[in-house]
């Protein structure tokens, strides 16, 4: 029996650390960090969401932030919800985040697999211009005044137009069509294919998951733009982002003396908008996190 | 008030120049009053000052700029504009908005009327109030202003230049009794119009407040639980720092304030407000020994331990909870967050009954006349674009529209709504407002031109009493900045940046991290790194507006 355990414990000890069976010591200290990790990371999301659920004397007697609602009331989410006014701005927002994607995606890949072509007439020239804007972004004012000059003021389309293809998306995709083996768009030539059928017919087909990525990108740009907005949009086009912002601003600190000026709402509207805005990214998040990834990756394999 | 508007016509007839700087100087140091008119070229200018005869308040108003104050809304409101005349036209504008955007014109029955009755349309572009500055300069920059452009004080680095180059000098339409043409907008103290006047020109239609934003609260409980009834009362620094440490203890602290609150401690002191004049020289509030006095006494509170840990960071909402809740017994917030809905009036009470919540009101820490400073005069105030004659007319009858006072129908169009829809009106003619009202009356008509301000709060009469009074004993004793209405390039380009590091120093030294000799150094850089500069950009831009009187006066 001895010799048994001596023998057990040898084989134990050829292990790696990480193979041995853990001491109850390790169990307990590991159970005591992923413990702490998990408090560290839900204690900001419950006492968001309870002090959006919370009336002011419960928020002020908890100095801000509220752990749990004493005395629960959705009155905030009444408030934001209340008049149409954010009901409005989630289909706006909505609309200009898929219509833009799609025009987005539309452009990225046209232009993308023009320039994948290794046989384009001052292909590397447009290529260059393009990578010039990720170095060289136009300013506010030149931008306006484009803007202006095109006659988008007030249009969704001054949204869209202005941000169309993005450098960087651009680059990836178009690295992507040029991994692509080269015999099949050979093949599809002798068959007689022109390059708009080889792009729909063989190209599209061989590059969902870029375009998965692609388009996320384009689609949380657009969901979350509200500079743009700001500059060309009149107050009653505003989409979700410049709405939940507004309300969120009201709270910020004032250091002159018109302190007070504005009526500022309790911390529980400013903490229910963080909840509204947070909630469709949780939703689509975790579904689209391994996209971001192969996303980021793509890009940084591929020059 | 007519009397005064003389006294400063034959000031400016007289062109006593020199004399008109050695008087801003003068009395800005002491306190009074009276600095606000000495510039006689600004007093030239200025829209004669005739009250309407409206709504008659519970509580008075004064020229000098204290609200008038009313328990409830006058039961049959008056008409302040008799008839449209827009004649369909459509005049733009672009201001703040601090809140959502208002229900649109084509669902909102409040900005129908105010349509109707305009006889055209206001074209608003409401810009959130943290964009403003880039929204106003990019639009700017387009070349295509809008007729009405609110400037609040920062959005324009050369706003001198750009008032002359693009925006309407007023002079020749308001100017003395050419103001009776607008009786709303000559409804307003000719104090509230002064920061308008620009390089000795009226550019601006003001957006009146409160002349002083008031030097903070306390809690009145804890304050009579100390023996201190009147905080004007008491007789010197010295008392304030027993007092200060009788209030502290038991998880309470007698102060807690952003940045330690300095403010009603510069009253106390007789710290100037921003700049004051001295033997005829332009002297900064940092360059003063009253400045070192205030910041060594708030030392000594604080290592006293009469200041909340960590309340120097505090947001303006921790501050406000930790008074809301007691923690601490006197903070620094500008009156009007008292009276508002949601105020500390209601909030105080709501979270203890005990608890009570007063204006505080300064008293001087070397005995004597307590000050305090001017620094609530406008919310901002709204630039023309230069226009034809007949065009500017119209630009300011829609001000004047906009300018209805408290008491009339066009007052509860735009802040209230429309009745039925947004209000009702209880056994007293005070609006209820309904459910839909928040986002229909969030148009932002007030932030383009309004009437003099007032103090209206039927369901807190009491409340309204606490702020009138306070008001009465804080404005006699205000003191103006001598630089309101003058520009310095220096200033609009770095005064902030060169500031910050004496804020720094003035912040670590009463939080005991460094020495009063650091103060003292980093007002030197001060100095040299532009200071002088700006002191001399505002020394020759006060002469320049007093040696050249309008000639429209």
């Amino acid at each position: 029996m001895p010799r048994t355990r001596r023998k057990n414990r040898s084989v134990e000890s050829a292990r790696p650390a990480w193979m041995e069976k853990p001491s109850r010591l390790g169990i307990t200290g590991k159970a005591v960090v992923v413990t702490l990790i998990c408090v560290a990371t839900i204690y900001p999301f419950l006492t968001v969401l309870s002090t959006s659920l919370s009336d002011s004397t419960d928020i002020a007697n908890a100095n801000g932030l509220v752990l749990f609602p004493l005395h629960p009331t959705f009155a905030a989410y009444e408030t934001i919800f209340s008049g149409g006014i954010v009901t409005a701005a989630l289909v706006r927002s909505m609309l200009i985040t898929v219509i833009g994607t799609l025009c987005s995606l539309a452009a990225t890949v046209g232009m993308a697999y023009g320039l994948s072509r290794r046989d384009l007439a001052f292909g590397k020239i447009i290529l260059l211009t393009a990578l010039f804007t990720m170095l060289f972004t136009p300013g506010i004012i030149p931008s306006f005044l484009m803007v202006k000059q095109l006659g988008l003021l007030g249009s969704y389309a001054a949204l869209v137009l202005p941000t169309l293809i993005s450098a960087f998306n651009l680059v990836v995709v178009r690295s992507f069509f040029m991994g692509l083996p080269q015999e099949l768009f050979e093949a599809a030539r002798i068959d007689g294919a022109g390059d708009f059928r080889i792009l729909v017919k063989i190209v599209l087909p061989l590059s969902k998951g870029v375009l998965a990525v692609v388009g996320l990108f384009y689609a949380v740009a657009y969901w979350n733009a509200f500079f743009n907005a700001m500059l060309y949009l009149n107050s009653d086009q505003w989409p979700l982002s410049m709405i939940l912002r507004q309300y969120v601003l009201l709270g910020s600190p004032l250091d002159t003396a018109s302190v007070g000026e504005i009526s500022a709402p309790s911390q529980a509207i400013q903490m229910a908008v963080v909840v509204i805005s947070v909630i469709p990214i949780l939703l689509v998040y975790p579904f689209l996190q391994k996209y971001f990834t192969k996303g980021v990756l793509t890009g940084a394999v591929k020059g | 008030m007519a009397l005064e508007t003389n006294r400063r016509t034959f000031l400016s007839f007289a062109a006593l120049s020199v004399l008109g700087v050695v008087t801003a100087g003068s009395l800005a140091g002491c306190g009074t009053k009276g600095a606000l008119n000495a510039s006689a070229a600004s007093a030239s200018v200025l829209p004669k000052y005739i009250p309407l005869k409206g709504a008659t308040p519970d509580l008075a108003g004064t020229a000098e700029g204290v609200p008038a104050a009313f328990f409830n809304y006058p039961a049959k409101p008056f008409r302040a504009v008799p008839a449209p005349f827009l004649k369909g036209q459509k005049i733009t504008a672009i201001t703040n908005i601090f809140g959502p955007p208002p229900t649109p014109a084509a669902s909102n029955p409040a900005w129908q009327e105010i349509n109707k009755r305009l006889g055209g349309t206001v074209d608003i572009t409401a810009v959130s109030s943290d964009d403003y500055d880039t929204k106003l300069n990019t639009v700017i920059a387009g070349g295509d202003m809008p007729d009405l452009m609110l400037n609040d004080g920062a959005a324009i680095a050369d706003i001198i230049g750009f008032l002359e180059s693009a925006c309407q000098d007023l002079t020749p339409f308001l100017a003395g009794d050419k103001s009776k043409d607008y009786p709303n907008l000559a409804n307003i103290p000719q104090a509230f119009w002064k920061p308008a006047v620009q390089n000795g020109k009226l550019y601006g239609i003001p957006i009146p407040r409160g002349m002083t934003g008031g030097s903070g609260f306390i809690n009145q409980t804890f304050f009579e639980a100390a023996g201190v009834t009147d905080t004007s009362t008491i007789k010197n620094a010295d008392d304030y720092l027993a007092l200060a440490k009788q209030l502290t203890g038991a998880n309470r602290w007698a102060l807690g304030s952003t940045k330690f609150g300095l403010i009603p401690f510069e009253h106390i002191f007789h710290v100037p407000y921003n700049w004051t004049m001295k033997s005829g020289k332009l002297v900064k509030d940092i360059e003063t020994p009253e400045y070192l006095e205030m910041v060594s006494f708030v030392q000594k509170l604080y290592a006293a331990g009469c200041f909340a840990p960590g309340s120097e960071g505090w947001t303006k909402s921790q501050m406000s909870n930790a008074f809301i809740s007691g923690q601490v017994a006197q903070i620094y917030d500008g009156l009007p967050a008292f009276g508002k809905p949601g105020g500390y009036q209601q909030t105080v009470p709501a979270a203890n009954p005990a608890n009570k919540v007063a204006a505080f009101i300064p008293f001087s820490a070397t005995g004597g006349k307590a000050t305090v400073w001017l620094d609530n005069i406008d919310f901002a105030w709204t630039m023309v674009k230069k226009g034809s004659a007949d065009h500017i007319k119209q630009v300011l009858q829609v001000a004047n529209f906009l300018a209805a006072p408290f008491g009339s129908e066009e007052y509860l169009l735009m802040n209230y709504g429309a009745e039925g829809t947004d209000y009702t009106r209880d056994g007293k003619g005070n609006p209820i407002p309904t459910p839909a009202a928040a986002l229909n009356t969030a148009v932002p008509w007030k932030y383009l031109a309004a009437g003099p301000n007032t103090l209206y709060s039927p369901q807190f009469p009491d409340a309204i009493k606490v702020l009138h009074d306070a008001y009465s004993k804080l404005v006699p004793i205000g003191v103006p900045d001598p630089t309101v209405g003058l520009f310095s390039p220096t200033n609009a380009k770095q005064g902030l940046t060169i500031a910050k590091p004496v804020s720094d120093a003035v912040t670590n030294f009463i939080a005991g991290r460094g020495s009063l000799k650091d103060v003292k150094s980093a007002i030197s850089t001060w100095k040299s790194a532009g200071g002088d500069t700006i002191r001399a950009e505002f020394q020759k831009a006060l002469s320049g507006a007093t040696a050249s009187p309008s000639p429209s006066a």
